[in-house]
């Protein structure tokens, strides 16, 4: 017989980190997309820090506009990705144009999360007429595409505010415009969520033990529920920053002085005809890219933590 | 074996594994067994014997991971169990013809009864259009459906549950084949209504001398219509004997016991129940040697160290180093 | 039935009542239509008789049932950008989309659904596998993403195709038809396809999905036993069953539509109800935004009415489990 030998301390510390290690090792392709997702996160924001935006400041020569990608004719290594029509270093400009378009994204997801969150709390905590109201209007709204809606609310805003805004106030409007077209899903699961939770005993035993309503929610119930909605807020994030490009694409979203990702193949569409294809073709890819690895990325892990899978695995 | 002609479908060492993920786990171990034309052999045994898997084998349609792993099927002398997929698929409602258990999910809910059945027959007789709509309103008039030209356009779920059977039925035995094989064919439907199936069933095999395949974990319908029974036990053929053999002389002791838990009235009129102590085993924990021996009071050494090969005597077979004793009645 | 047809029918007009008023509310609260519509230099005169016309003394609830009233007429207000009735602005532009729609969704059926049967088929095969991953990016990449590399590529690479505008359009009284041109239809091309690619991913993955399901189903299994083809099993007996479910959804996506339409007619300079759409939002222009806003809400209603109410009698089954 073998002597049992008392491991569970180090056995729990070498999984914890040895778990990570084993899962990222069993899904090779959501681990590179995490990988990319964070070069690019490291690019957009760790770029900007060593050279000046290139859309407020004019360091930039007219001279050097045009100019193709450093493997073509008349490229330079200057300029390894070719300039814009206004000297702009493609590099710079796109490192700008992610920046803004994450943090419009990002920034989207949290109104969204927020608003949908505490609607969805709210109808499922309380449940009755309220619940029933909630849930109409979030029934309607679905009828209308995400992105119309945004378009919608970006206009009627644009003409409560008047045609002079300034760079802050265009992304406010953008971030509210999305989070107000996607609240609907995090509602919807964070209300069945807390559906599910509120018959909990500990629920009732915290009721019992004189606990407001509010605490129970914030402390007990919300730690139970962020799980599923961490996951769709992963996918919404791809969702989002699309949206965030089309809005500027259509020019109704970020202005385009200043830079994202949209607004910047908003500008180099003017000059696809004329061959200076990588203009727009430079940001279209990198959005592709962070967009494709977010939702490849929130597949999986809506994969691995969907709980009628679990048992699989 | 003493019947002069040869059977119909012999079926020997038959063997089925399931990929699991810890290996291979056997299914069915070598099962053997026969059938003679114009019998009805029933396939007996609890759930999780082996019973549908063995049908499902012999026409080749197991769901994987389930996989035919060895053994012969041979049917009017031709050995099937190697054929091409095309030659399989004239084997399947030509030759074999198979009748599901659950009526509500057996038919195609878009399809009319009627274009199910000539699809059928069209794909085995070669019949013009017409004259594959006769044979079928013929077969819905056989199976007792009345007004067969309605129900010919109807739609499954049109029917209840006892007509939707009889369709199956029809679908199995449009294109004339020479065996079919039921699988729990009345288990899904209302008591009411299945001893009307059974009767449709009997009544069918004795105008065409179909041979018939029963596989039921009830032995009432066993009685009713076997003419000779093969128990299965984790797999394993324990027992195979002429249906009055059966029930009067079983000789493996799972037989009797599997008869004795079947609630029967006794020749005084009680009623008797008696449970075999233990659990058939599952699959991949069948214990060494004969399957049944933990659960066994004949058991001895060597049924622990041996499986016990099918041993054939007078008309029956059975797997048993120690049968039970002749009981003369 | 009856009862349930007329409730869902009342519902429906509630909700259309709500988005109607919220529309009514943009318009009546939002923009000065005085300004936008009368010239710099109008007289008093002028400015009382526009504000007859429009009830704008009148109290909320009157001219809301004005509203009401005036959009059953035809009579959708006036654009605070162009002071053109916008019936008549949508009268212009909605041939435009209609057609775009329509050959978008032409491509989506010849395109999507024969890839999608193969892909539910032999969902294994390397062709098979290869249309899933095409599908992905077509979900995934942004519309106006799809446009400017078809245009990259067809137009300006291999110049074969124009990147924007209808082509020559024949006038027919009531309705500007591109169809019966070559270059209409040329010109048609490009921008269908990039409308049409988010709907050909999403059926592929849906016939897919319907095929591999239904190929495990018991029926199928049965079918199998009897011997039948595997040509008869796949192509008639799976398809009809994934028909019913893949038109419904094709359907619901036509908001989707709507949406991308928006976008695609930017991005081929396209005269439609799209472009029409985005100028208003970017002119600030509330009464279009606002009949817009109505417009979709009807359409998404209304489909998701007729398929409510026609889905029992296509598939009776419902009917019964209803009942």
């Amino acid at each position: 017989m073998t002597p049992v030998v008392n491991t569970p301390a180090i056995a729990r510390r070498r999984s914890r980190g040895g778990k990570l290690l084993h899962a990222m090792r069993r899904a090779p392709g959501p681990t590179l997309c995490a990988v990319v997702i964070f070069a690019l996160l490291i690019y957009a924001f760790v770029v900007p820090l060593f050279s000046l935006n290139p859309f407020e400041f004019s360091g930039m020569s007219v001279l050097d506009s045009f100019i193709p990608p450093a493997w073509m004719a008349d490229g330079s290594a200057d300029f390894p990705l070719g300039t814009d029509d206004q000297g702009r270093n493609l590099i710079t400009a796109m490192a700008y144009g992610m920046r803004t378009s994450i943090i419009v994204g990002f920034l989207s997801v949290t109104i969204g999360l927020v608003l949908g969150g505490s609607l969805g709390l709210i109808a499922g905590f309380v449940g009755g007429k309220v619940d029933a109201f909630i849930m109409r209007v979030a029934d309607v709204q679905l009828a209308y595409p995400a992105l119309l809606l945004a378009m919608i609310i970006d206009g009627a805003a644009r003409a409560v505010l008047g045609a002079e805004r300034s760079v802050g106030t265009a992304m406010a409007i953008v971030v509210m415009s999305i989070g107000i077209a996607f609240w609907v899903q995090y509602a919807r699961t964070i209300r069945s969520s807390v559906m599910i939770e509120r018959d909990q005993d500990y629920v009732s035993a915290a009721r019992i033990t004189g606990r407001s309503n509010l605490s129970i929610i914030v402390l007990h119930i919300l730690p139970n529920v962020m799980a599923p909605v961490l996951v769709i807020a992963t996918i919404n994030l791809g969702i989002a920053i699309i949206t965030e490009a089309t809005l500027s694409f259509l020019g109704i979203g970020i202005p385009v002085t200043s830079p994202s990702l949209g607004t910047l193949i908003r500008n180099g569409n003017n000059f696809l005809q004329s061959g200076e294809w990588w203009i727009s073709v430079w940001p279209c890819l990198t959005l592709v890219l962070f967009v494709v690895s977010v939702n490849i990325l929130g597949d999986h892990l809506r994969d691995v933590y969907n709980p009628r899978l679990r048992g699989r695995s | 074996m003493i019947t002069s002609t040869a059977p119909l479908l012999d079926v020997r060492d038959l063997t089925v594994t399931i990929n699991r993920e810890g290996g291979l786990v056997t299914a069915l171990d070598k099962v053997s067994f026969f059938i003679n034309p114009g019998e009805v052999l029933g396939i007996v045994g609890e759930s999780g014997a082996g019973k549908s898997i063995t049908g499902a084998a012999i026409i080749d349609l197991l769901v994987p991971p389930l996989k035919r792993t060895g053994g012969t099927i041979t049917l009017a002398g031709t050995r099937i169990d190697q054929l091409s997929p095309k030659a399989m698929r004239s084997v399947r409602g030509g030759r074999i013809g198979f009748v599901f258990q659950d009526p509500m999910t057996s038919l195609n809910p878009v399809i009319t009864i009627g274009q199910q059945l000539c699809d059928t027959i069209q794909a085995h007789l070669k019949l013009s259009g017409s004259q594959a709509k006769k044979k079928a309103l013929d077969w819905l008039d056989r199976v007792g459906l009345p007004n067969p030209d309605v129900q010919f356009k109807r739609y499954p779920h049109q029917l209840s549950g006892g007509m939707r059977q009889r369709v199956v039925i029809a679908l199995a035995l449009c294109a004339d084949p020479m065996l079919v094989i039921a699988d729990e064919p009345t288990t899904a439907l209302d008591v009411s209504v299945q001893a009307h199936i059974l009767e449709l069933l009997r009544d069918l095999h004795r105008e065409s001398n179909v041979s018939m395949m029963l596989i039921t974990h009830d032995l009432g319908v066993i009685a009713k219509m076997a003419d000779r029974v093969a128990v299965l036990y984790a797999g394993r053929v324990a027992e195979i004997s002429p249906v009055g053999e059966l029930f009067n002389a079983p000789k493996h002791p799972y037989t009797r016991g599997l008869i004795r838990a079947t609630p029967m009235p006794s020749t005084t009129g009680e009623m008797r129940l008696d449970q075999i102590p233990g659990a058939m085993p599952g699959l991949g924990s069948v214990p060494p040697g004969c399957a049944f021996n933990p659960r066994c009071f004949k058991a001895e050494g060597d049924c622990r160290a041996t499986i016990p090969p099918l041993h054939h005597e007078a008309s029956s077979a059975f797997s048993c180093f120690h049968p039970l004793e002749r009981v003369n009645a | 039935m009856l009862n349930y047809a007329a409730s869902r029918i009342v519902q429906t007009l509630i909700v259309l009542l709500v988005i109607s008023f919220i529309a009514f509310l943009l318009v009546a609260n939002i923009g000065d239509p005085l300004a936008a519509l009368l010239s710099a230099d109008a007289t008093v005169n002028e400015r009382l008789e526009l504000i007859a016309k429009l009830g704008l003394d009148q109290p909320l609830w009157t001219r809301f049932l004005h509203f009401i009233g005036n959009m059953l007429q035809g009579d959708f207000g006036f654009s605070y950008r162009t002071q053109d009735p916008v019936a008549n602005l949508i009268a212009e532009r909605l041939p435009a989309t209609v057609e775009l729609a329509f050959v978008s969704l032409l491509i989506t059926i010849a395109v999507g659904v024969p890839a999608g049967i193969y892909c539910g088929v032999h969902p294994n095969s390397l062709f098979g596998r290869f249309i899933m991953l095409i599908s992905t990016a077509g979900i995934t990449l942004p519309n106006f993403v799809v446009g400017i590399l078809l245009i990259a590529v067809f137009s300006v690479q291999l110049g074969l195709l124009p990147s924007f505008g209808r082509g020559t359009v024949v006038d027919l009284g009531f309705w500007k038809t591109g169809l019966l041109t070559v270059s209409g239809w040329r010109a048609i091309l490009l921008p269908a396809a990039t409308l049409s690619t988010f709907q050909v991913a999403f059926i592929i993955r849906m016939l897919r999905t319907q095929l591999m399901e239904v190929g495990q189903s018991e029926h199928i299994r049965f079918a199998r036993a009897r011997g039948l083809s595997e040509a008869r099993i796949w192509y008639v007996y799976a398809i009809k069953n994934t028909l019913l479910p893949v038109i419904t959804m094709l359907g619901l996506q036509l908001g989707n539509i709507i949406a991308f339409s928006v976008v695609t007619e930017n991005v081929f300079a396209w005269p439609g109800l799209g472009s029409l759409f985005l100028q208003s939002i970017q002119g600030a222009d509330i009464p279009v935004i606002a009949i817009y806003l109505i417009f979709v809400g009807l359409v998404f209603m209304v489909i998701n009415l007729v398929v409510e109410l026609l889905y029992p009698l296509i598939d009776a089954r419902v009917l019964r489990r209803q009942s």
